[in-house]
């Protein structure tokens, strides 16, 4: 097929997407603790022929109020880059794209960590970059205070020039302000060359970054709007770094509900959001606006003036607009945005979902998605036997793997 | 008797006696008797027998541990192992009975690895090809922190189902530092300070969950009890870890740790970290001098010698054969014996078609396959503090 066609990656997330997933009554609630899971995820995502699997992380708890935290599934699972080498034995296409921090890791050994995972996949492996924004990770290694934004992003762009210079086998021995490293990389590159960098950052410092370094970005964005201007934005980036639009692929995140009529998804959805507590909803909505006492403003009014946080700068902008623009009080707030954590909701059947992405894709807002689904494993199931299908038929997708690696995959060059 | 020595009704199943009952009393491990506890008081519990052989047990017909180490670096100009090489002689070793595999990836004196693999992800694609073997992964204190180490070992533990154990040193390599942004390197004092803290805190944070502190619970929506988390709130001269570990308990409470390339002065920390010591000495009479010592030590320190494992190195040279192996084993006086193997398809051919049948001939391999790593060296579950 000669004609554009979309990338899908599977984002794993324990229980599912959904911050009351794990109650659904067929969710698979010790999914944090049972490697079968996620096998049998990676294998349905790689049968419906998707790009990658994808794992989000934190070196910490997400939640600091443990009360709150008991009532999610979020507070234990694997550490990805040891989950992802273990699917890479029991999976032989899909791409294998771990998160790992800039702020709590050396480069050379994470460029160890993530050439071993390419070669035991077979050229595979991608590495998220990201800089760690929560104080409660901060704390697990020795920081009394998070550093400043900016802080963290020069020493990503350092990570990350570093990490690729490694990879990419460019002169031995670095002496810089955050790190040094005298050795060539001591693992030989996988027959993609490199993993494949991704970046999810959507503030000014962030899609700088990406623009320089990364292959993928992740982002969230609610409407076409908003998709669009941040797709054209980031293209229009590339080439101050000497790069063509082509060489990034953007995905934005999708959080989809498929049934086989709209009302049966609609109440699909329903049923999950009636299992999310008050409580838990606006401590999540808290900490994606980076305060800690959202709470004691009373729950049916309006989110209060806020202070420009030094945690996700872009994220808290973005919630910050949803609520104006909807007139939403708190309580709505925070049960809207705890189905898909701010990303974009679709609800619907397999044709409406599909016109959906193809909408964006097509009109230039997305080279591909990043699939959420709400719960683990009912919502990828149906992703995969009703969407995929569908994206197959209008040609938006592929019904087979073109090559072996995620570079394949993904259409990316090998890096010289 | 304690909760968690009950929790998998194992404790009576285990072929070594305990001196003592343990408790966890007052916030922390109490030993007593069958008439109640008694004071955790220096020179160890009481005992009758205070030998350094009463701690090796009888000598016949006790089991001979075999664990074979595969250091995957190879020199350059070689070819290295692939992965479906790895991976073969893993399952063949496991089919023999091989109680564990130690994995490392960067030669004795630091030189650059030409293998495509790091072992910390190479144990954990192992883990899901296998089933009873022991996966033991090197991992270095300078290139990690201790908190991103110890969810990687929790994690590697739940994945194989209580298969897995860390090989840490606390002797600094040389070249190491350089690539971890630590050009000055550390004054080998400070890196076992620092190795020590390091071990300390994974230890700490792998216990930050009780065994019930999940419940799963849909209908209540509490998915586990806060009361069972706990902080490991940890500041020490090098790292401060408040914690708790965002891995749940792992199977064997505590993956392995397992302790090599130590020199005299890491007997005493050793002697009440380690689950298993692995002696790198020439002489039989050396290896037997240093698994009595720290066994003794671990006595003196409060600590059940019997809960400490010590296997002695040997190459798994062409001109070793089982009869000298079992001699070397039962001169050492250890629980068992270490084969380096060297990273060459045609050396692990040798090994697992001429030496493991011999060393099977001569009692090596017969542990009775346990679910867990720790289990197989009949060691019991490890909730000391």
């Amino acid at each position: 097929m000669s004609a554009r066609q979309m990338k899908l990656g599977l984002f794993l997330w324990a229980t599912g997407h959904h911050i009351a997933a794990w109650r659904h009554p067929d969710a698979h609630v010790t999914a944090g603790i049972d490697i079968d899971h996620y096998i049998a995820l990676a294998r349905t995502a790689e049968a419906a022929k998707f790009d990658m699997v994808f794992c989000e992380d934190a070196a910490g708890l997400r939640e600091a109020n443990v009360q709150i935290a008991s009532q999610t599934s979020r507070s234990i699972g694997f550490e990805p880059i040891s989950l992802l080498s273990a699917l890479a034995a029991q999976t032989e296409r899909i791409g294998l794209v771990s998160t790992a921090s800039t702020s709590y890791n050396e480069p050379y050994a994470l460029a160890r960590m993530f050439a071993s995972l390419d070669n035991l996949s077979g050229g595979r492996a991608g590495w998220n970059l990201v800089t760690s924004a929560s104080p409660i990770e901060a704390a697990n290694f020795g920081a009394t205070g998070l550093r400043p934004h900016a802080d963290r992003y020069e020493r990503a762009r350092e990570f990350a020039a570093v990490i690729t210079g490694l990879w990419h086998r460019k002169a031995a021995g670095y002496d810089g302000e955050s790190f040094s490293v005298r050795d060539p990389l001591d693992i030989p590159p996988s027959p993609q060359g490199a993993p494949v960098m991704v970046q999810a950052g959507a503030s000014d410092d962030g899609k700088d970054l990406a623009a320089r370094t990364a292959d993928v970005v992740f982002s969230a964005a609610q409407t076409f709007e908003d998709a669009k201007a941040f797709y054209d934005d980031l293209k229009g980036r590339l080439a101050a770094y000497g790069r063509r639009p082509d060489d990034v692929k953007i995905m934005p995140g999708v959080a989809p509900m498929v049934a086989a009529t709209k009302a049966e998804a609609q109440a699909k959805y329903d049923a999950l959001q009636e299992l999310i507590p008050d409580d838990v909803g606006v401590a999540l909505l808290s900490s994606y606006l980076s305060i800690s006492d959202l709470g004691r403003y009373p729950i049916d009014g309006p989110l209060p003036e806020l202070p420009e946080s030094e945690g996700m700068k872009s994220r808290q902008a973005l919630v910050i607009e949803q609520a104006r623009r909807d007139g939403l009080t708190i309580r709505e707030l925070a049960r809207y945005f705890a189905g898909a954590r701010g990303h974009w909701r679709v609800v619907g059947t397999a044709e409406q979902i599909a016109d959906e992405l193809q909408a964006r894709f097509e009109g230039g807002a997305a080279d591909g998605f990043n699939v959420m689904p709400s719960w683990f494993p009912g919502e990828l199931d149906a992703f995969a036997a009703l969407v995929v299908p569908e994206l197959q038929r209008r040609g938006l997708f592929r019904k087979d793997y073109e090559g072996r690696t995620l570079r394949e995959h993904l259409g990316l060059k090998r890096p010289v | 008797m304690g909760v968690l020595a009950n929790r998998q009704g194992t404790q009576q199943q285990r072929n070594i006696q305990e001196p003592c009952g343990k408790r966890w009393l007052a916030g922390k491990w109490q030993l007593g008797g069958p008439l109640g506890p008694v004071a955790l008081r220096k020179g160890g519990p009481r005992l009758v027998a205070r030998t350094a052989a009463d701690f090796r047990g009888s000598r016949m017909g006790r089991i001979m541990h075999l664990a074979v180490s595969l250091d995957i670096a190879s020199a350059t100009g070689q070819t290295s192992l692939t992965f479906a090489e790895i991976d073969g002689f893993v399952r063949k070793a496991e089919a023999a009975g091989v109680d564990m595999v130690v994995i490392s990836d960067s030669g004795p004196n630091g030189e650059p690895s030409t293998s495509p693999f790091e072992a910390t992800t190479l144990i954990a694609a192992l883990a899901t090809a296998t089933e009873k073997i022991g996966l033991v992964a090197s991992a270095s204190t300078l290139a990690h922190q201790p908190y991103t180490l110890a969810r990687r070992f929790a994690s590697l533990d739940i994945i194989s189902h209580g298969r897995t154990g860390w090989n840490v040193t606390t002797a600094q390599n040389p070249r190491e530092a350089a690539n971890f942004s630590r050009p000055e390197g550390f004054s080998d004092d400070d890196f076992r300070r620092r190795a020590r803290e390091f071990i300390n805190i994974v230890r700490l944070l792998w216990i930050s969950w009780e065994h019930d502190a999940l419940l799963f619970d849909k209908a209540s929506g509490r998915f586990h009890d806060p009361d069972k988390m706990h902080l490991a709130n940890f500041t020490g001269e090098f790292f401060s870890v408040r914690g708790p570990l965002n891995v749940a308990r792992s199977p064997q409470d505590r993956p392995l740790l397992v302790m090599s390339g130590l020199a005299e002065t890491e007997f005493d920390f050793a002697s009440r970290r380690a689950d298993l010591v692995l002696l790198d000495k020439r002489e039989p009479s050396d290896a037997r001098a240093a698994c009595d010592e720290i066994k003794r030590r671990a006595y003196d320190a409060g600590r059940d010698p019997m809960t400490i494992r010590v296997l002695t190195v040997a190459d798994a040279r062409p001109e070793r054969d089982g009869g000298i192996l079992e001699a070397l084993c039962r001169s050492s006086g250890c629980d068992g014996i270490v084969l380096a193997v060297q990273p060459r398809a045609a050396a692990l051919e040798d090994f697992v078609e001429r030496l493991l049948p011999e060393l099977k001939r001569h009692g090596f391999a017969e542990t009775q396959p346990g679910k867990t790593l720790r289990d197989r060296l009949g060691l019991g579950e490890d909730g000391r503090p």
